[in-house]
């Protein structure tokens, strides 16, 4: 018997965890379901689920208390459901150590999309792992030589500054992921750094006018508006 | 953003600062003039000014009752004879008294029930807009309900019946109607977003090329065979919005252009101007009906268009996003352009508003 990733949906709406279910089932995956908060601890626990599809508002306990509880013990994947009037809770929730997140209402090629990406980010042991072996991060024309501290945009030098540069090889590293403007000015400035996040908005819109054809249309690193950025997958 | 309970504060110090300054004008000027000309019959018309001014400048009565008190104090103890003494004794000296407060009273009273009128017309007109809303939208809301109950029951009871391509085509028609419906919903939550006016915006720095390129994504989602081109500003340039809403209004305004215009193709572009930051949406399509041009931007506007075609939503669409740009403190357009299809156009301020400051 072939054997399936496990998703765990924690959602309190029966039509939309039935309507996930079948998406997940029909696409390979074993999907569980979870109404209420109290019952996903529980399937948490006892099934241990590949990935977590966590919806924050649930009706008995604060989606955040799950994803708390979960990180404290489990680097299992959480991709967070957000609907749109709670905007600022998906930037808390990834903060709080949540993978990846997905507004409501969502297609279900997002969904599955999403999904892949959280699984592949378990496998692969931190952050990305071509880099350790070839120094080299690779998406279409754009290269990150980490070993030589430059970025190569088709073949050509992007001539990058020192902070512009430690932005997008951080991003590099997770690519894929969704960081939140909080975590790149303490992984770029260190913990002490006020969470202004106007010198980094400023040096990423000079960054897209040095790599992005046109930096109204990125090809390489996409904006998550109120939230963070996000380097397209490698090659 | 929390500047509003520090606001009140504020603006009370201000009519105290209003209310002494005032007076201190008028003992400078009384002190002034009494220099020249010792009859004094000047001062109580000064103070009396000075009162009618405060009672027009404060809110309340609190601010008047106490300029006029003051004032005739001021007026006795100062500047009638004895100087420096207070003199109950003067005739006509209640009368003095009497006049002062009544014309600080009825001025106060005259200028908060202009204040209130004001406001109430505000909330009256803020009432009909939604009103107006809500009535085109719920009715807007069956339309595309009834198609979705409808294709679904149709499949769920002639499932042997139906030939497949019938089926998806049903499915294709349950699926667009939710997506609008959707899209209808977003444009109400804005509206309550907006709830007390220009208050509750969260306004914040936002790259412009960053909000194009993320409604573009949106937006290519839904319509992936209309070309969709983005022109960035040449400088990076940061405008304060509510990113959320102004998504929406791109949306919306790419949306008309290709449900309503049928485009073929989009342009959508930021620029720095003198006025500040302008969006613009323009089309290949259809263009907008000379008739409705004038009031493309009113709330009245879906009413008039029911006459059974695929209008709708347009008008709200178009409703909500002038709200939107006005209370960001902007100003929106839209015109014909010579060799087809329509042009949208807003102007959102760059500086940040004295409230996002304080």
């Amino acid at each position: 018997m072939k054997i399936r990733d496990r998703v765990l949906i924690v959602e309190d709406e029966q039509s939309i965890s039935s309507f996930i279910a079948a998406v997940l089932e029909a696409n390979g995956y074993d999907a569980l379901t979870a109404r209420t908060g109290s019952e996903a601890v529980s399937a948490i626990t006892s099934h241990c689920p590949d990935v977590i599809l966590l919806d924050l508002g649930l009706p008995d306990m604060d989606g955040m208390g799950i994803l708390k509880f979960v990180r404290e013990w489990s680097t299992c994947p959480i991709v967070v459901v957000s609907a749109r009037e709670h905007e600022r809770d998906k930037v808390e929730a990834l903060d709080a150590g949540a993978d990846d997140y997905i507004v409501k209402p969502f297609g279900t090629s997002e969904l599955l999309a999403r999904i892949r990406t959280a699984i592949r980010h378990t496998r692969t042991p931190l952050p990305n792992s071509d880099i350790a072996q070839s120094g080299q991060f690779r998406a279409k024309g754009l290269v990150i030589d980490y070993d030589k501290h430059q970025v190569l945009v088709d073949g050509e030098n992007a001539r990058l500054t020192q902070n512009e540069y430690k932005l997008v090889s951080l991003l590099g590293k997770h690519a894929g992921r969704v960081l939140t403007y909080d975590f790149i000015i303490r992984q770029l400035w260190g913990p002490g750094a006020k969470s202004d996040n106007q010198i980094l908005r400023v040096n990423m819109a000079n960054i897209r006018r040095k790599i992005e054809k046109n930096p109204a249309q990125p090809e390489y690193i996409f904006t998550e508006i109120g939230v963070g950025y996000r380097m397209v997958d490698p090659d | 953003m929390g500047s509003r309970p520090g606001g009140r504060g504020k603006r009370r110090l201000q009519c105290w600062a209003v209310t002494a300054g005032l007076l201190l004008l008028g003992c400078a000027l009384s002190g002034a003039l009494l220099a020249l000309d010792h009859t004094g019959g000047f001062v109580s018309m000064i103070f009396v000014l000075v009162v009618v001014l405060v009672a027009r400048l404060t809110d309340g009565y609190a601010y008047g009752a106490a300029a006029s008190f003051v004032g005739v104090v001021c007026v006795n103890y100062i500047f009638t004879y004895p100087y420096w003494e207070f003199n109950f004794t003067i005739s006509g000296y209640p009368l003095t008294f009497f006049t002062m407060l009544s014309v600080s009273l009825i001025v106060s009273a005259l200028t908060s029930q202009i204040k209130r009128q004001e406001q109430l017309r505000v909330e009256t007109d803020r009432e009909t807009m939604r009103a107006n809303l809500l009535r085109a939208v719920s009715h807007d809301l069956r339309t595309p309900l009834t198609s979705i109950v409808g294709s679904a029951s149709a499949i769920l009871e002639n499932d042997a019946l139906l030939p497949p391509q019938q089926k998806t085509a049903l499915l294709r028609n349950v699926r667009s109607e939710a997506q609008w419906l959707i899209r209808m919903v977003e444009n109400l939550l804005s509206i309550t977003r907006m709830g007390d006016g220009t208050a509750r915006l969260s306004k914040e720095l936002e790259a412009a090329e960053e909000v194009l390129s993320s409604v573009a994504g949106k937006f290519q989602q839904r319509f992936p065979g209309i070309q969709l081109t983005l022109t960035a500003p040449r400088e990076a340039l940061f405008v304060p919005m509510d990113a959320i809403l102004i998504e929406q209004v791109l949306m919306n305004l790419l949306e008309n252009a290709a449900a309503h215009g049928q485009s073929s193709a989009i342009l959508l572009s930021a620029e720095r101007q003198s006025a500040g930051a302008v969006f613009t949406v323009r089309d290949n399509g259809l263009g907008i009906p000379e008739e409705i041009l004038p009031e493309i931007f009113s709330p009245a506007l879906p009413g008039k268009l029911h006459a059974g075609d695929d209008r709708r939503n347009m008008g709200i669409g178009l409703s909500v996003c002038s709200s939107i740009v006005k209370a960001h403190g902007g100003s929106m357009s839209a015109c014909n352009v010579r060799e087809g299809g329509a042009m949208f156009r807003f102007t959102l301020p760059l500086e940040e508003s004295e409230e996002v400051l304080s």
